[in-house]
């Protein structure tokens, strides 16, 4: 059940001025585009893999949206943690660019419904040169599961009765019910595999700026220093031959702010970075010559949560008719300066990490989410609920929430209903998220959110199980519960993939959110550097093993 | 004399510090939001990590438990760890204490040199220098540190491209180069109140009766100035270089995020969003340290320019 709350990137996003009204339209079509013909990729003109560098590169400064709090994989939740973990360390599976979970350090084998079996590559070995043995995978999954250590990934392995070395090269997972979400996780940082004996030696150093790591990647740790960043360089260990790692050094930085990272990367003082919340000086970028934007396949959502249904928000058509009246386009051009799609499930379509011929056809067989102001006054109209009110708890500090929030209000107004804000600081917008007394009085807010892994089920099930982290006013649909109760248990990827598709389908029609846009992942380098995956999945799997000069 | 004057000042000084961290402490501790929280990214935690997480950072006790817990260690020179990073405090200030110290430094000296030196021009110098001085300084005045750091960076970064647009640098002349522009975004609009008042000083000076006598009595200009006009005029200049000098230290956040430096400001700000105590705590510390030395530094030199002033009385 491991989900992110991705509202820190949003924060991220300096109030830097923004040219709301000069909306990029050429963009906003290109973005929007698939239109209704069922046979195009619901991806289309996203990447997912930029062309392998081939030149030695001295050094590269990586941008991320603050500094790296640290390098213990238990403790990775966000942006920049992720990136550096990936960066360096390698988990029990592996996330292909396209979501495609696959062979990693070990391979999986399920002798039966409720056993993992992982089988270590003989080959791999930590940057110490020494093997990677079944304790060091006990213990670095232990770790996730051992409370006194207050990881954050504990509840993705609620499933499991036990993890044990069963086998020379061998370590099995016994399940007290099948799920087949567990192996998404454990390509993702909770399946992170680190150095017993090292970690024991660092204690509570592990991960910290003084203390160090010791994992398996192609990049190893030179040095963490707050306030300078992450410094990475190749390892000679490598344990994979067929990858050479051709920057000398690669250093992840906090840069707060749009302006710091745009004058960054025209001047050459930063030479890449990701982004999926909305840059608003994407267009500035785009027009400098001096970098060379991807657009690679997003996992994130942009959605309005309605975190109360006491309210007016609880009738589905009211949703509906909010969903209808919301001006998308607008968001699109405004807000992400293109670089988002239209949604038709609250998924992004580019998290059909596994059986996406069923996914590809389910999600081209959706509708667009419709925009109908006629359509949607008759449904206000007949919910009884014209000229009532609601709440949207917002953050005037953080100019993407504060121009959604705006659309939504629009769209309210239009369509006969009344709405009041409810504006907190910037840092205190998490709250809504964690803190029930901060959503009292509260009908929705606005998030970019996303999962673990490649699977529109690892978002979903956040929002629509019982229980569910983001669940915060106990939706409950027996449908969609049932349905992706099947796929969790499902091992056949095709079929698990048609049901979570039929919770889709459900969910975005009673909207226990309202997918806004669906981001894409913008990835930005300097001219001259190439080779990192495009695609979200560089959170969660090595994504500079290619990168290099051209 | 002396002795005493700086014994008590450091009492002063003590006192200072305890009530602002308790000032502070309280603040943040009725602020709202959660440290584990804030850590934790709104990730839900199961009930016993964050049992175990709250016991660790003594999350769990009543406020003025939490302070004399922090007041205790502070005293013997632990300033805690940071949630965050799992840090010594003492270590992550030590770490970015010389980039404030090198920033507030650079700029404190573009403002006493060129500041002063705008502001003896104009008072020296009635007629067009003057009305520039007057109209530049104007114009900086009304120029924020934040517009400041977006100007320069676009122009001389950007642009022209002489100047690092983010960064600390690695070694003495790259870290001159990286600071040249902060440096100027963060004196711009104290150079001006400097220049102003030193011009307004000087003319005041220049206009007492004693000067005009000696100027009667055909006194050479360069010792009239010297000696009858900057010697009297240096008071309120010293008095306003030194507060604005002591400000920069609070404004300095404001240019460190700006361009992205590592410094004591910057990290202040994330940590007070963050809610990581004892890392605010332990920068309001050097803060209010430096504040208070520079104070200090101030009154010192009162007693050097003018020895009628005694030390510790507020010279006017």
């Amino acid at each position: 059940m491991a989900r992110r709350t991705s509202q820190r990137a949003a924060m991220c996003v300096a109030a830097a001025a923004t040219a709301a009204a000069l909306a990029l339209a050429a963009c906003g079509r290109s973005a929007t585009g698939g239109g209704t013909t069922g046979n195009l990729s619901p991806t289309k003109g996203l990447v997912v893999t930029t062309p392998t560098g081939t030149k030695p590169v001295s050094s590269v400064t990586w941008a991320v949206y603050r500094d790296v709090n640290s390098l213990d994989p238990i403790f990775a939740f966000d942006y920049p943690e992720n990136t550096a973990v990936s960066l360096m360390c390698e988990s029990l599976l592996k996330q292909a660019p396209t979501g495609a979970i696959g062979p990693g350090l070990a391979t999986l084998s399920t002798p039966s419904l409720t056993t993992m079996v992982f089988t270590i590559n003989k080959a791999a070995k930590f940057w110490d040169g020494k093997p990677v043995t079944p304790a060091d995978v006990v213990y670095s999954l232990d770790r996730n599961r051992n409370t006194s250590l207050g990881g954050f990934y504990g509840l993705v392995f609620s499933r499991v009765a036990s993890i044990a070395a069963t086998g020379a090269d061998q370590v099995t997972i016994t399940l007290k019910q099948p799920d087949y979400w567990l192996p998404g996780e454990l390509a993702s940082m909770p399946g992170v595999v680190i150095e017993k004996a090292f970690a024991q030696k660092e204690g509570k150093k592990y991960g910290t700026p003084s203390g160090s790591i010791m994992c398996t990647g192609a990049y190893k740790l030179k040095s963490f220093t707050p306030g300078v960043g992450v410094s990475a360089v190749p390892s000679p260990n490598y344990w994979q031959p067929s990858v050479k790692p051709l920057v000398s050094s690669i250093l992840l930085k906090g840069v707060a702010s749009d302006t710091s990272l745009t004058s960054g990367l025209t001047t050459n003082a930063i030479q890449g970075t990701y982004t999926s919340g909305g840059l608003s000086t994407l267009p500035q970028l785009e027009s400098s010559g001096a970098v060379k934007i991807y657009r690679g396949q997003g996992w994130s959502t942009d959605a309005f949560i309605v975190s109360s249904t006491k309210g007016v928000l609880g009738d589905v058509r009211v949703r509906e008719a909010l969903s209808m009246a919301l001006n998308r386009n607008a968001i699109i051009s405004n807000v992400f300066k293109g670089a988002a799609l239209m949604p038709r499930w609250l998924a992004n379509p580019g998290v059909f990490g596994y059986g996406k011929p069923a996914f590809d056809k389910a999600y081209s067989a959706s509708p667009l989410l419709p925009h109908n102001l006629a359509r949607a006054k008759q449904l206000v109209k007949a919910a009884g609920a014209v000229g009532k009110t609601f709440t949207i708890g917002t953050s005037s500090q953080i100019a993407n929430i504060a121009q959604e929030t705006g659309a939504y209000e629009a769209a309210a107004n239009a369509i006969g209903l009344k709405t009041v804000l409810k504006s907190v600081s910037a840092q205190n917008y998490i709250n809504f998220f964690i803190d029930p007394k901060a959503r009292t009085g509260i009908d929705g807010f606005l998030t970019v959110n996303y999962g673990d892994y490649a699977d529109p089920a690892a978002l979903l099930a956040t929002l629509v199980l019982p229980g569910g982290s983001q669940n915060y006013d106990n939706f409950n649909d027996p449908k969609i519960i049932s349905l992706l109760g099947q796929a969790r248990s499902t091992a056949d990827p095709n079929a698990r993939a048609a049901l979570v598709a039929k919770a889709e389908e459900r969910a975005a029609a009673e909207l226990p959110w309202i997918p806004d846009v669906q981001p894409v992942n913008l990835l930005i380098m300097t001219k001259g550097l190439t080779g990192a995956t495009a695609s979200f999945a560089y959170m969660f799997a090595p994504w500079a093993n290619n990168l290099g000069g051209s | 004399m002396r002795l005493a004057f700086i014994a008590r000042r450091l009492a002063m000084l003590a006192a200072s510090l305890l009530v602002a961290s308790f000032v502070i402490f309280g603040a943040l501790y009725l602020a709202p939001g959660n440290p584990i929280a804030a850590l934790s990214g709104g990730r839900s935690l199961p009930p016993s990590s964050l049992k175990i997480l709250e016991a660790r950072y003594h999350l769990n006790q009543s406020f003025l438990a939490q302070y004399w817990y922090w007041l205790s260690n502070a005293v013997h020179g632990n300033l805690g760890i940071s949630i965050t990073l799992r840090e010594n405090v003492t270590t992550l200030i030590a770490s970015r204490i010389w980039t404030t110290a090198g920033l507030v430094l650079y700029a404190s000296l573009i403002i006493l040199v060129l500041g002063i030196g705008m502001g003896l021009i104009g008072g020296l110098r009635p007629g067009l220098l003057d009305t520039s001085v007057l109209v530049s300084s104007a114009v900086s005045a009304a120029i924020p540190s934040f517009v400041a750091a977006i100007v320069l960076i676009t122009l001389f970064a950007v642009k022209l491209r002489w100047f690092p647009a983010l960064g600390n640098g690695t070694d003495l002349a790259s870290n001159l180069r990286h600071f040249t522009l902060p440096a100027f975004a963060l004196a711009l609009s104290s150079l001006a109140i400097v220049a102003r008042v030193t011009r307004s000083a000087i003319r005041e000076e220049a206009d007492r009766e004693h000067v005009q006598t000696a100027v009667s009595r055909g006194i050479p200009r360069r010792q009239l100035v010297r000696r009858h006009i900057l010697r009297n005029a240096a008071i309120p200049i010293t008095t306003i270089s030194g507060i604005t000098i002591a400000s920069l230290i609070a404004v300095a956040a404001v240019v460190e995020t700006a361009f992205s430096m590592n410094g004591l400001g910057a990290y202040l700000v994330t940590s007070a969003q963050d809610k990581d105590l004892a890392v605010v705590q332990g920068i309001s510390l050097v803060l209010v340290t430096a504040f208070v030395v520079i104070n200090v530094a101030v009154d010192l030199a009162y007693a050097v320019l003018d020895p009628r002033v005694a030390l510790g009385s507020r010279a006017t």
